[in-house]
């Protein structure tokens, strides 16, 4: 079968971002391929129903997690807090700490955090998406995102701190 | 806006990204304002850079593009508008059949009716079929769809001979459509009558049954 050249330059241009957060929210990389895949098929499937190709990125990541929270089947309730009580108990966490822990301690920490905070997390942090842009990927309102990201940060700087302390200990 | 309220605002800042929401604009001047806020929000992007890198670090496997490129079949991109007029082209094809086996069986009765034959075969949605060349089960949601939606209707037979299926179920008052939806892309055994116009095959259905 001859493959469309469009395709195969969407793939190109966009499986890394896409692997990169099913990664984070599944921690499995066989997970990950599969939601990778899926997602573009969906796309070869449906993608012309997409009126502005502008807006391609952000229907790819919402299909992925859309697939994703089909194959966790499961969608928690979270407490959406003002970020003002967030920011009052708000952990500061410098650079050179962040620099001391490598990319799969990170994804590890990461997993520790609920999904429902995760995912907007990692799309605040790896992809440049405005804020407008997170809320239509994960289908929920703005305030919602800034608060579940202001939240999700604090609990990651949190860890971030721990695991910090414990490997320091260790040496 | 004091410095409690712009560190509120500021916790969300990533920089450059950020830098046209207007949300962040008054906390912005507050912090040149405020050296000590300032250098709050310098240390805020510093570990927003370095977490950024340390995600990007993640790579796929290095064969994912390939396999989703080459592996995974790619359905066409559908253009409905090209699809309807190849499906209305098939029904009018077909009525044309129709109308005139019909004139032609008014005008000689003695002449036989299709011959009655048993097809076993995939159910196959014709539009995506002769278009495209497109079935067998990874095509199976694609067929129901088009089934479902009225496009023209066919079977495979296991010699390869396709028909393309006209009828409706009087007994269970059901279109052909949404009785052989379900089995898009599975095998059925079809009973019915075979006729021909041009080479083309036509199965006037008697009676659907599970393969």
């Amino acid at each position: 079968m001859s493959v469309d050249p469009e395709f195969e330059t969407l793939v190109k241009l966009y499986y890394q971002d896409l692997y990169r957060f099913g990664f984070s929210l599944t921690r499995n990389e066989a997970d990950a391929c599969d939601l990778t895949q899926e997602t573009f098929y969906i796309w070869a499937n449906k993608g012309h129903q997409l009126k502005d190709l502008g807006k391609v990125k952000g229907w790819l990541f919402t299909t992925l997690h859309r697939e994703f929270l089909q194959m966790s089947r499961r969608q928690e309730r979270f407490t959406d807090e003002p970020i003002s009580d967030v920011v009052q108990d708000f952990p500061q966490v410098s650079a050179d700490v962040v620099n001391r822990i490598d990319a799969q301690t990170m994804l590890k920490v990461l997993g520790q955090i609920d999904e429902g905070y995760r995912a907007p997390l990692v799309l605040y942090y790896s992809e440049d998406l405005s804020y407008k842009e997170i809320a239509d990927v994960l289908e929920i309102p703005l305030g919602t995102v800034q608060s579940r990201i202001a939240r999700g940060k604090m609990h990651l700087f949190q860890l971030l701190t721990e695991t910090n302390h414990s490997s320091c200990q260790s040496k | 806006m004091n410095t409690s309220e712009a560190k509120e605002r500021l916790v969300l800042y990533r920089g450059s990204i950020d830098d046209a929401d207007p949300q962040f604009e008054e906390a912005l001047a507050h912090a040149r304002r405020d050296p000590e806020l300032a250098e709050w929000v310098r240390e805020q992007r510093k570990s927003y850079d370095t977490i950024r890198s340390k995600l990007r670090e993640i790579e796929p496997p290095s064969d994912l593009a390939e396999k989703i490129i080459r592996k995974r079949p790619i359905p066409f991109r559908r253009g409905w508008t090209q699809i309807l007029k190849l499906a209305a082209a098939i029904i009018i094809s077909a009525s044309i059949t129709a109308v005139s086996l019909k004139l032609w069986q008014r005008e000689s009765h003695r002449l036989v009716q299709g011959k009655e034959i048993v097809v076993k075969g995939e159910v196959l949605d014709m539009t995506c079929y002769i278009a495209y060349n497109m079935s067998g089960p990874e095509h199976a949601g694609c067929a129901r769809d088009c089934i479902k939606r009225g496009l023209p209707v066919g079977i495979k037979a296991t010699d390869g001979k396709v028909y393309l299926l006209v009828g409706t179920n009087w007994r269970r008052r059901e279109s052909l459509n949404s009785q052989l939806a379900e089995y898009a892309a599975k095998t059925v055994t079809i009973r019915g009558k075979e006729t021909m116009r041009d080479g083309f095959a036509q199965l006037q259905v008697e009676e659907i049954r599970k393969s």
